[in-house]
């Protein structure tokens, strides 16, 4: 047992903060002008995209866990959501596309040119990322989904629908006939999120993940999906609390450093033992989803509703260690506020997930669960 | 990263399964619990450690030639997990083999270590730590138990507070005064006293659930021969401070995980089990709430240790770390409580004895009983002084 990450994993992570830290535009107080950044580009250049590309299709063959504190980095820089994104439909299509799938996408991502978004999240499904309308009848599939980051750019997606043979996740060429996209008005405009509209797109068997076994990568999509986002949101956390550190030594009130109020001193310290922990739970998820482990459900959702809660309490806590500069506009605290709403929506929300934490731990325990025990 | 085990480990842990089968009561944690008298418990507790070390599993971190096993940190991880499957008793002294233990194998003298490491593996004699004073709580370095050498012995006066089972312990790690100059923790040392000593007087105090742990420990011209000062005269400060990183560090606080969980997982059968207007409490939403909150807590108790010790492994230095573990098991461990409290609802004001108590009370005592958590071993409010500045660099 090993719970460290090991010089090269620890480097990515470096180099990709630094490659994000480099780009002011990102971090710029206007989330328009931050979404026009050459974050994407830049991150391409370094091969990025590549990492979790198996080797024979042009990818270094990574795993998961190599690229965690990757993920958490692009939390922490503010990244597009839609470059994580990316990510989970690599692993996805690696573990479950077909040959001749994997062969038409992988290659394009690997080199940063195809950009890929996940369809998830629809007007009124609630927070269970698998009560949709969305399905495929016929080979055809048809409904809207929301909140895709990503969306407009997107050469591919993985669309979350249900069939007559359970839900499935399907991979949809956005320049496919009925496909339509529509940038949202919201929160956060640097997620680049989008309504995507799909009317009768024609699916090929090929097209569906996993094929006999498409439930296994619709819990691998629920899962892995949690886990990135969990991992970004504590990236968010702990850049916060960095950030709120750092001011807490500078600004001087009533003649000392704010930091040395122990009301302010014992914020932080509240929020440095939450972001460890948090931290703890992301890593665990990350190993658990890479190896498959038993509990893998568990952890991935412990990670998602832990992190999210310490992501939105640390930006809270920072604006109010702030003060008045903390309600700016230029100081762009609110661009970590926002996102971390954003990704609190995303795989399902910490409520959700703390129900599914008891829902496996009673499994796990050897209790009946609900339905079971309507029937005793 | 890497969270399998190897066949060794699995082997290990079958191993230590088997032991503890075979050597706690049969129906143990379900049908069979501790005694309810304090004192018929402390014979039970201490009979369990005697059995623990018979086997073999008695401070299984500590080095081989002390009758440890070097232990690895997967051993010691599984170690932990497997006491809590079996709901095994927890040790009362704790004191001896965690803090005194590791203070005398790291700071005693081959004749130390000789004399005290057998009698703590074994149980067969027992520590206290007397380190509070009615005046010396948070602020420890203002501890005024003078001891003046006199020839070849410290006599020893003054009072201690707090000390946990001073009444079942044969042996006490005390820090006392010995020089009034300079900085106050530069005139602190380590003794290691013989509760059986002439001018010791003990006064129980009745704790929150009623029971009796700690006391006032009274020390009149006590005699402590010069070969029992722990390290040298005046360094028992920093000896300390490393001691206390063992009694905050992973390795407590994966006991600490251990017991909160086994109570959990209880209270999870519970919820499957009772029912309010013919619904399992399980099916409340509220209740699946809190319980995910507190099972993803409870967990992340066990791997926030982990990390710790892998990092330790791998050359870093136990810092000041040790608080972030301390702060978030306590603080874990008492919203656990509460939460059984608030989920259990009426029924789990009732003590044991009266008919329609669940589980025989044992939530109202641990509910009573873990609000020492976020108190003893460095309050709270220190751990985040402590993090806050060592941790953060914030100013003082
Ligand atoms: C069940 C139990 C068992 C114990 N067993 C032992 C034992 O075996 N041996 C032993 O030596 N001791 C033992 N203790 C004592 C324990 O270590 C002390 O209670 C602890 O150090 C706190 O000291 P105090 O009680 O004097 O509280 P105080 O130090 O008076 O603290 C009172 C309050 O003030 C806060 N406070 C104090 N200083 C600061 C500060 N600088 N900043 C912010 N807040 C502050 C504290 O956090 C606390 O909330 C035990 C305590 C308990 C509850």
């Amino acid at each position: 047992m090993n719970f460290n990450f090991d010089e090269d994993q620890r480097s990515l992570g470096e180099t990709v903060a630094a490659v994000l830290a480099d780009d002011a535009q990102l971090l710029a107080p206007d989330p328009v002008e931050a979404g026009t950044s050459k974050a994407w580009e830049a991150l391409a250049e370094l091969g990025l995209f590549s990492l979790l590309v198996p080797e024979d299709l042009g990818g270094a063959g990574f795993s998961l866990i190599d690229v965690s504190l990757a993920i958490e980095a692009l939390g922490a820089g503010l990244a597009p959501p839609g470059i994580a994104s990316t990510l989970v439909v690599t692993e996805l299509l690696s573990r479950y596309g077909s040959d001749q799938l994997k062969a038409r996408w992988l290659p394009g991502i690997a080199t940063g040119e195809l950009h890929a978004a996940l369809a998830i999240q629809e007007v009124g499904s609630g927070p269970d990322p698998l009560s949709m309308r969305t399905a495929f009848v016929a080979n055809g599939l048809s409904g809207t989904k929301m909140l895709v980051d990503g969306g407009s750019e997107a050469d591919l997606f993985l669309v979350l629908a249900g069939s007559a043979d359970g839900p499935a996740v399907v991979v949809i060429d956005a320049k496919a006939d009925g496909v339509s996209c529509r940038a949202h008005d919201g929160l956060d405009p640097s997620s680049a999120l989008a309504e995507v509209t799909f009317d009768n797109v024609a699916v090929g068997d090929d097209d569906i993940l996993g094929g006999a076994a498409a439930a296994d990568a619709v819990a691998t999509l629920q899962d892995l999906g949690a886990t990135v986002a969990a991992g970004m949101q504590i990236g968010i956390a702990a850049r916060v609390l960095d950030i709120s550190v750092e001011y807490a030594k500078v600004r001087v009130q009533f003649g000392q450093p704010i930091g040395a109020f122990q009301g302010i001193k014992h914020v932080c310290a509240d929020l440095a033992v939450a972001v460890e922990s948090g931290r703890s739970a992301a890593y665990y998820a990350f190993w658990a989803v890479a190896e498959d482990a038993p509990d893998r459900a568990r952890a991935a959702s412990m990670a998602k509703a832990y992190c999210g809660e310490v992501a939105r309490d640390g930006c809270n806590r920072a604006t109010q260690i702030h003060g008045g500069m903390g309600f700016t506009w230029e100081l762009a605290l609110h661009r970590y506020m926002r996102r971390a709403r954003i990704l609190e929506q995303a795989f399902g929300n910490s409520d959700w997930h703390y129900d599914r934490v008891t829902e496996q731990t009673v499994l796990a325990n050897g209790h009946a669960t609900r339905d079971e025990a309507v029937s005793v | 990263m890497d969270f399998n085990y190897t066949p060794a480990e699995e082997q290990f842990r079958m191993e230590l399964r088997a032991f503890l089968a075979e050597a706690l009561p049969e129906g143990w944690g379900e049908t069979v619990f501790l005694p309810e008298d304090e004192d018929e418990q402390a014979v039970f507790r201490l009979d369990w450690e005697r059995k623990l070390y018979e086997g073999g599993w008695s401070c299984i971190g500590w080095p081989k030639e002390y009758g440890g096993r070097d232990a690895t940190l997967s051993e010691r991880a599984i170690y932990a997990e497997e006491l809590a499957r079996a709901r095994a008793p927890e040790l009362i002294n704790i004191i001896g083999q965690n803090l005194a233990g590791h203070t005398i194998i790291h700071h005693g003298t081959p004749e130390q270590k000789a004399r005290f490491l057998p009698g703590i593996i074994s149980s067969r004699e027992v520590w206290c730590q007397g380190f509070s004073e009615p005046n010396a709580g948070s602020d420890l370095a203002s501890i005024k138990t003078r001891a003046e050498l006199k020839g070849d012995k410290f006599i020893v006066n003054g009072q201690k507070i707090w000390t946990s089972f001073a009444q079942h312990s044969q042996w006490c790690l005390a820090l006392v005064r010995t020089s009034n100059e300079g900085p106050r923790h530069k005139g602190i040392s380590l003794l290691l006293i013989d509760m059986r000593s002439p001018g010791i007087t003990l006064r129980p105090l009745r704790q929150i659930s009623g029971e009796n742990e700690f006391n006032e420990t009274f020390f009149d011209d006590v005699e402590v021969p010069i070969e029992n000062l722990l390290g040298p005269i005046n360094e028992g400060w920093r000896i300390t401070m490393t001691t206390l990183s063992y009694e905050r560090g992973p390795e407590d606080a994966l006991g600490r995980q251990v017991r909160i969980k086994q109570e959990l997982d209880t209270l999870i059968a519970k919820t499957t089990e009772l029912r309010n207007d013919g619904k399992r409490l399980i099916d409340d939403p509220l209740v699946r709430q809190k319980l995910g909150r507190s099972i993803a807590e409870v967990e992340i108790i066990r791997l926030n240790c982990l990390r710790a010790l892998s990092r330790y492994l791998a050359g870093e230095d136990r810092g000041s770390d040790a608080s972030i573990l301390k702060l978030f098991w306590s603080e874990v461990g008492v919203r656990m409580s509460e939460t059984a409290m608030d989920v259990l609802g009426p029924l789990a004001t009732l003590n044991g004895d009266d008919p329609l108590a669940v589980g025989s009370g044992r939530w109202l005592t641990s509910w009573l009983q873990s609000k020492a958590f976020t108190i003893y071993a460095g309050s709270s409010e220190i751990q985040r002084n402590i993090i806050g500045e060592r941790v953060l660099g914030l100013p003082r």
